[in-house]
């Protein structure tokens, strides 16, 4: 799921640093990239291209792992047999994701350890969307249909960025998700065209998701130096609005078509083929973002336990040497 | 006590909210080792990623889960990361082999077979795609092997970029436990393919 240059950050007006940078070094770099060529972690990169990477795909790697939590507590409640191998076969790809994504991250200096400690200790973040609940079925089911579908627009964007081992991890990540959306779809597909009281559980949970997922690929970019730059490194593929825009084109047809409705009057496609809609409460989302949402303690404070409760498997791991002594008398 | 929709957690009884915990402890996470698979019978190892561990035989089951679980593999090996000897990166069209400082021929030759160690040797033929292995040199030390994979490979091009592994550093799926790879086809929920959505669509579409 999830990465995005900007997707869980408020965008800031920060120097880039660039008239620091060796001016040949970085020429060969930039030239490097026109050419369509990937960098190596070994290479040569400016200071900004390595700490915007590095947040980017922490934060991608962090979304992976908090966002398997809301669908993590629907396995043993999901209906059936069949759907509950099936849910749990998706949160175990969700945390795999997280561990490529976190090993894609190192390659760039910052240790999984100083990464998983940034987590709980709140340095850095995870997408926004995870700071909400999901109280019924319906609500895991918008999560593995629509959450995972805008994560797969940014990671087939992300995907031919240009550092290579970022698009490993997300060439694999990328095969593994076409999964969760036929089956989040063949889910939420399910409730809508079920009974009337499955259909408006499916209904109201859309309701609730829909302003969340309206914010999922961040704000409007100011088109700021720092945007051009980054874009000019393909760090980041796609504006916000582009992505956006994207996903309302592609899935808002298919919720139409299943009879439900999305709750915003002013959300349609104008003549220039645009879609309109109403602006999302990015007051809310900065509130929620930073702290005070209904879901941030309970998602950290569930990380740092799983953390806790397996410190002794890793300490009894690290000591492979131990060996059996019988006592002497 | 955080409340939660969830029973369970509630269950756990965690606090509202508590200080930060201290930073986490150097190689906490355990070192990591990198993984090749073998995704057909008779086809070359390719490098599919790295993993953490505290030994070798822990990597190759957290590898095999990582790697294994979702699409058909018929081989795995493992290797430390630190036992990897890495060239220079080059640019994609280029071979890094052009660019090795020749040893005197003395220090190739004069190792009596008795010194000579295997060493697998894997390139990269294009920036931000995975290494893949090429073949087997016999030498008396890394920097020789490489000097013999540049004999024995050095006409492939483009090579962007040379792994160099002591054969014996790498831990390698065993023939006779092929069988270990052949759980995927069952489950089958784990395929798109498996969802067919569409019927249930239009039957509904003609019924409102
Ligand atoms: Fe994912
Ligand atoms: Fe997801
Ligand atoms: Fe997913």
């Amino acid at each position: 799921m999830y990465g995005s240059a900007s997707t869980h950050d408020i965008p800031t007006q920060a120097a880039t640093g660039l008239e620091n940078e060796d001016p040949i070094l970085l020429a060969e770099f930039e030239a490097r990239i026109a050419r369509g060529e990937k960098i190596e972690p070994t290479d040569w990169m400016p200071q900004l291209y390595r700490k915007q990477l590095t947040r980017m795909i922490e934060q991608h790697a962090h979304s992976e792992i908090i966002g398997s939590l809301p669908e993590g507590t629907w396995i043993t409640r999901a209906p059936g047999f069949r759907r509950k191998m099936a849910q749990m076969a998706k949160v175990q790809d969700e945390v795999g994701h997280a561990q490529l994504l976190y090993s894609a991250a190192e390659t760039l200096g910052k240790t999984r350890e100083q990464m998983l400690s940034d987590l709980v200790n709140g340095k850095s973040k995870y997408s926004n969307v995870f700071n909400y609940p999901t109280p019924t079925w319906a609500d895991s089911n918008v999560i593995s249909w629509l959450i995972d579908a805008g994560a797969i627009v940014n990671q087939m964007a992300n995907a031919k960025g240009s550092y290579g081992p970022y698009c490993r991890a997300l060439d694999r990540i990328c095969a593994e998700e076409a999964f969760h959306l036929k089956y989040g779809h063949d889910a939420v597909v399910h409730m809508a065209t079920g009974t009337p009281i499955q259909r408006k559980m499916m209904q109201e949970a859309l309701n609730r998701w829909w302003p969340a997922i309206m914010t999922f690929f961040g704000p409007s970019d100011k088109m700021s130096v720092h945007t051009e730059i980054l874009m000019r490194w393909k760090v980041k593929m796609a504006t916000n609005d582009a992505c956006r825009q994207q996903f309302l084109d592609m899935y808002v047809p298919k919720i139409w078509e299943i009879g439900l409705t999305l709750p915003d009057p002013n959300l349609r496609k104008n003549e220039d083929g645009v879609w309109e809609f109403s602006e999302p409460d990015w007051e809310d989302f900065k509130r929620v973002i930073n702290g005070d949402g209904p879901c941030n303690a309970e998602r950290i404070a569930v990380r740092r336990a799983a953390e806790e409760n397996g410190a002794w498997v890793r300490r009894a791991m690290q000591q492979p040497q131990a060996r059996y002594v019988r006592p002497l008398a | 006590m955080l409340f939660s929709f969830d029973p369970r957690i509630s269950r756990l009884e965690l606090p509202e909210s508590a200080p930060p915990p201290p930073d986490k402890a150097a190689l906490d996470q355990f070192p990591t080792y990198e993984v090749f698979h073998q995704r057909k019978e008779n086809t070359a190892y390719v490098y599919v990623g790295p993993v953490h561990a505290p030994e070798a035989d822990v990597a190759f089951l957290f590898g095999k889960e990582q790697f294994s679980r979702r699409f058909p593999c018929t081989g795995m090996w493992v290797v430390p990361t630190e036992a990897i000897r890495v060239t220079e990166y080059g640019d994609d069209q280029q071979s890094v082999y052009d660019r090795l400082p020749l040893l005197p021929a003395d220090a190739l030759t004069t190792a009596d077979a008795a010194g000579l160690e295997a060493y697998d040797i894997f390139h990269l033929k294009k920036r931000g795609k995975a290494h893949t292995h090429v073949g087997q040199v016999q030498a008396a030390s890394p920097e020789a092997a490489l000097q013999a994979a540049k004999a024995a490979f050095g006409d492939q091009r483009p090579v962007v970029n040379v792994w160099v592994i002591r054969s014996a550093d790498l831990l390698r799926s065993d023939d006779d436990d092929r069988d270990m790879w052949t759980t995927t086809p069952d489950k089958k929920y784990r395929e798109a393919i498996a969802y067919k959505v569409q019927d249930r669509i239009d039957r509904f579409k003609q019924e409102r």
